[in-house]
């Protein structure tokens, strides 16, 4: 691609001049040379387009430096150009793991600026999507969690309940994958009758699967205890400096979810847990998925058995021009803080978009803990932050 | 008819036919072990595995062979090309080579070698070899890294699978396979793997390490240095990688089956089917694979340290005690 | 854990750190609206400001550094949370077409990433950053800084030199 090349040689210089990520010099004690690697773009691993500039003594990682920008599509500025409704598709591509947080967390924001107000049914709906997306990007990430510990397995039953919730998805929406389904103003359209009882019953079987395919055979396992227990290791303070959200602060202890502490939406009147571990290291990052997985169950079931009857859109008008200002809107999707800050200059086209993406901001534990690691460490931490190459690359 | 046959049956001839017979099998066995790896990693999986060429999918390696060959075989430019190439032979020569000494039935081996195992032994060291020259040769960090990874865990773990071979050695009082296959003869109780149970644990950990398969695939290690020693091969060098591995993978049931579940020797003394026996190898030998298999999808990966530390400080104690216990037992019995 | 949040009643807090910020640094206007407090502040005490809600109101956690072209001037907004349910909205303008402005790298480390993206899309230059290098644009042969409003989208001028 353009300027492939020059880029692969100046990047690790640049890493090398400046002070702070240079490696250590233990050339001198034993006249040995470190081994420069470079680890992704296209490796198996790097979630999608990552590259580490890694430094090894051996298989200990002195110094690693994540590179980015192979999957930017510059989608802030696409959005300036993009009149308000239009962004919402944009926002699809951003996680593409956990698409309905993006439209949520963005409608969010368009709904700050407008100060409109949002049919409760809507907002329910809204609840129980997001809540359902939660699922499908926390189970299949505990499988990509053991798949880059080696094992193949778990993987495909993640996937299989994500190809099940994609189904329930694709009724509602008419899209698995890239909905467009919340709009600014409420919801696309209604629940198609038999979609509660689907949810219903679906949420049933994969209570009685949970156990068994998820924690029974992952959990005990001396191999993946051995491979997680410690590693990726870090205090409640040292998460926060690093500006971590979602399920790796809360491994550390440190009692933060956006659904109870910013609430938004219908989460005030929903009755839920916020799940968080001592340990700080992957096998807690592993047990807060999957005991959030659980209390995502219960929060769908809430806003099934509350869901009220109305209408599922708020009357827009026909074309959007918001007041000037900025309006703010802030979600807890399966990664941590999405928050979207939009400016408007009272046109049609918003004036900025900003996303705060968490896999973005999460990533940078990777120059901060890797260092000291084996190298195949480096996946299990990879998988404590189950960053996905759309939301960083924005 | 019956004097070509016997004549066949003089040397060089019968070394020549039972050698090509033993070629023919290693190569199709690995065509064979791949579609039953993908069939039990499909069911495992819960999902269906190949099921489009042939009735079930049985057609499927044949598929792959033809793909390979017809494959384009790419190498670095900066490679070494001599030992590039030379590596997949290599590797694939000794693990078709042991196949020599491993008794089928009765009177089917190749040779009866009255050292088979010191030739199975030295033979298979040669193996990781071929990993390093694979390393080497491809001029990548990460094949680097694999090779070295190989290296160490190959030699590391040779140790206690010679030192698990001691006691079959010590209870035998010969070196020959055929020997040891002889001294299990009378139903399955008699078979060493219930006196040398530790050993025989050791000895199948060992060999999985020593076919590089999980959870001991570290010099592959998929997720973390993409495929190891062999990410620059392509085309048919690469399916002979996979060729030889699954060779000496079946080569690895098989010599366990010989050595501490009885070889040809039927379960139960009247099932002895006389020149037939094979089969009864041939099952256990099968049943072996399947763990292996089964192992392979079912758990995650070690990491170097802990495969070292596992090697040295629980294989290597358990032989060396199991050992004293052998010629301990052998002394007051 | 040694991390503690803050206690006590919303509205009270946001007024304690406002009184705390107006006691130390020169404020420019300021606003307590629902749970965010909006601070505007010049931008040479941006650091000082942050490192006060760090080090003295236990503000931990900066979400996101957002800057805003408003054509001739700079408008970047911090944001900072409290973890519990309190929001400090730190804005400065700077003015200028090459505009610089102090990191704060030292008092937020997450900051880093968020400065570097802000300079590679908008080449705001923030002094003492450690490694200010671009975080998703080609190192070099490329001058531009695409979120500019000065900046056409036109695939033939953008990636000359590239080629």
């Amino acid at each position: 691609m353009i300027g492939e090349e020059r880029r692969t040689d100046n990047v690790s210089l640049a890493g090398r001049e400046s002070g702070r990520l240079a490696a250590p010099d233990i050339r001198d004690e034993f006249g040995l040379e470190t081994l420069d690697m470079n680890m992704g773009p296209q490796h198996p691993a790097m979630h999608g387009l990552l590259r580490l500039i890694l430094e090894l003594d051996g298989e200990t990682v002195v110094r690693c430096d994540p590179v980015m920008g192979y999957l930017h599509r510059c989608q802030e500025k696409i959005a300036e150009n993009r009149m308000y409704p239009a962004v919402i598709p944009l926002t699809d591509r951003l996680d593409y793991f956990a698409n309905m947080h993006n439209e949520h967390g963005y409608c969010l924001a368009v709904e700050d600026l407008l100060d409109v107000e949002i049919p409760p049914r809507a907002e329910y709906i809204r609840v129980l999507m997001c809540e359902l997306m939660r699922l499908a990007s926390h189970i299949p990430s505990i499988g990509f969690l053991l798949l880059e510990l080696g094992a193949f397995t778990p993987i495909l039953y993640g996937f299989r309940e994500r190809e099940r919730i994609q189904s329930i998805f694709e009724a509602v929406t008419g899209a698995r994958m890239m909905f467009h389904y919340i709009r600014i103003g409420g919801v696309k359209a209604d629940l198609p009758e038999d979609i509660p009882e689907k949810i219903w019953e679906y949420i049933a079987g994969l209570e009685e699967r949970f156990q068994s395919d998820f924690v029974d055979l992952i959990e005990g396992n001396e191999i993946f205890v051995s491979r997680t227990r410690g590693i990726g290791k870090m205090t409640g303070e040292k998460a926060l400096e690093m500006g971590l959200t979602g399920p790796p602060l809360r491994c550390t202890g440190v009692d933060f979810d956006i659904r109870r502490d910013y609430p938004y939406s219908v989460y005030p009147e929903l009755d839920f847990d916020v799940i968080t571990d001592d340990a700080g290291d992957v096998e807690a990052a592993y047990r807060v998925r999957i005991k959030e997985c659980l209390q995502s169950i219960r929060l769908i079931k809430q806003t099934l058995e509350k869901m009220p009857e109305g209408e599922v859109m708020a009357d827009m008008g026909r074309r959007l021009r918001p007041p000037e200002g900025e309006g703010f809107g802030r979600v807890e999707s399966p990664r941590g803080e999405f928050s979207v800050h939009v400016v408007s200059d009272g046109s049609d086209t918003p004036y900025r978009v900003h996303y705060r993406d968490p896999s973005f901001a999460n990533m940078q534990l990777l120059q901060e803990v890797i260092p000291g690691h084996y190298l195949p460490d480096i996946m299990p931490i990879m998988g404590l932050i189950d960053p996905v190459s759309g939301g960083w690359d924005k | 008819m019956s004097t070509f046959v016997n004549y066949l049956n003089l040397e060089p001839w019968r070394f020549i036919l039972s050698f090509g017979a033993v070629i023919f099998l290693v190569l199709n066995l690995a065509a064979v072990l791949t579609m039953a790896e993908r069939k039990t990693a499909g069911y495992i999986q819960l999902r269906f595995g190949p099921n489009r060429v042939g009735p079930r999918g049985v057609l499927q390696p044949m598929a792959d062979v033809f793909k390979l060959f017809t494959k384009e075989n790419v190498s670095p430019n900066r490679a070494d090309m001599w030992i590039f190439l030379a590596a997949p032979i290599a590797m694939f020569i000794p693990a078709a080579l042991v196949w020599m000494v491993i008794p089928f039935a009765p009177n089917a081996v190749v040779t009866d070698l009255n050292i088979g195992l010191l030739f199975f032994v030295s033979i298979t060291s040669i193996g990781a070899l071929g990993v390093i020259m694979a390393g080497y040769g491809s001029r990548s960090s990460f094949s680097l890294l694999g090779a070295l990874r190989g290296a160490g865990q190959m030699i590391s773990y040779e140790v206690p699978l010679i030192l698990s071979l001691l006691g079959v050695i010590m209870l035998t009082g010969s070196l020959s396979l055929m020997d040891v296959v002889k001294s299990q003869s009378g139903g399955f109780w008699h078979w060493y793997f219930l006196p040398q149970f530790p050993m025989f644990i050791v000895f199948y950990i060992a060999s999985i390490a020593e076919v590089k398969r999980v959870p001991f695939d570290l010099p592959e290690g998929e997720s973390e240095i993409v495929g190891g020693f062999m990410i620059e091969y392509s085309g048919m060098t690469w399916a002979l990688i996979q060729a030889s591995e699954f060779a000496s993978m079946g080569l690895m049931s098989a010599l366990t089956t010989t050595l501490f579940l009885g070889g040809w020797q039927p379960p139960l003394p009247f099932l002895d089917l006389g020149n037939f026996d094979w089969i009864w190898f041939g099952l256990k030998t099968a049943l072996i694979m399947f763990t292996f298999q089964w192992i392979r999808w079912s758990v995650p990966r070690l990491r170097m340290d802990q495969l070292m530390d596992f090697g040295w400080k629980i294989l290597v104690p358990v032989t060396l005690i199991w050992l004293f216990v052998t010629a301990g037992a052998i002394l007051v019995f | 854990m040694a991390v503690t949040f803050p206690q006590g009643d919303l509205t009270t807090r946001l007024e304690r750190y406002l009184e705390s910020f107006q006691s130390q640094h020169g404020i420019e206007e300021t606003e307590i609206e629902g749970n965010v407090l909006r601070v505007v502040v010049e931008p040479g005490s941006v650091p000082s400001v942050l490192a006060t809600a760090r080090e003295h109101l236990g503000i931990l956690h900066l979400s996101f550094i957002t800057v805003v072209d408003w054509i001739g001037s700079f408008e970047i907004t911090y944001e900072l949370l409290d973890l519990r349910g309190g929001v400090v909205r730190v804005k400065a303008t700077v003015e200028g077409d090459e505009p610089v402005i102090g990191t704060v790298t030292h008092v937020y480390p997450t900051a880093n990433w968020h400065e570097r993206e802000a300079y590679d899309m908008f080449g705001v230059a923030f002094a003492g950053h450690p490694d200010l290098r671009r975080l998703y644009m080609w190192q070099d042969h490329f001058d531009h800084h695409p979120l500019l409003k000065s900046f056409e989208i036109t695939t033939r001028r953008t990636f000359e030199g590239l080629r």
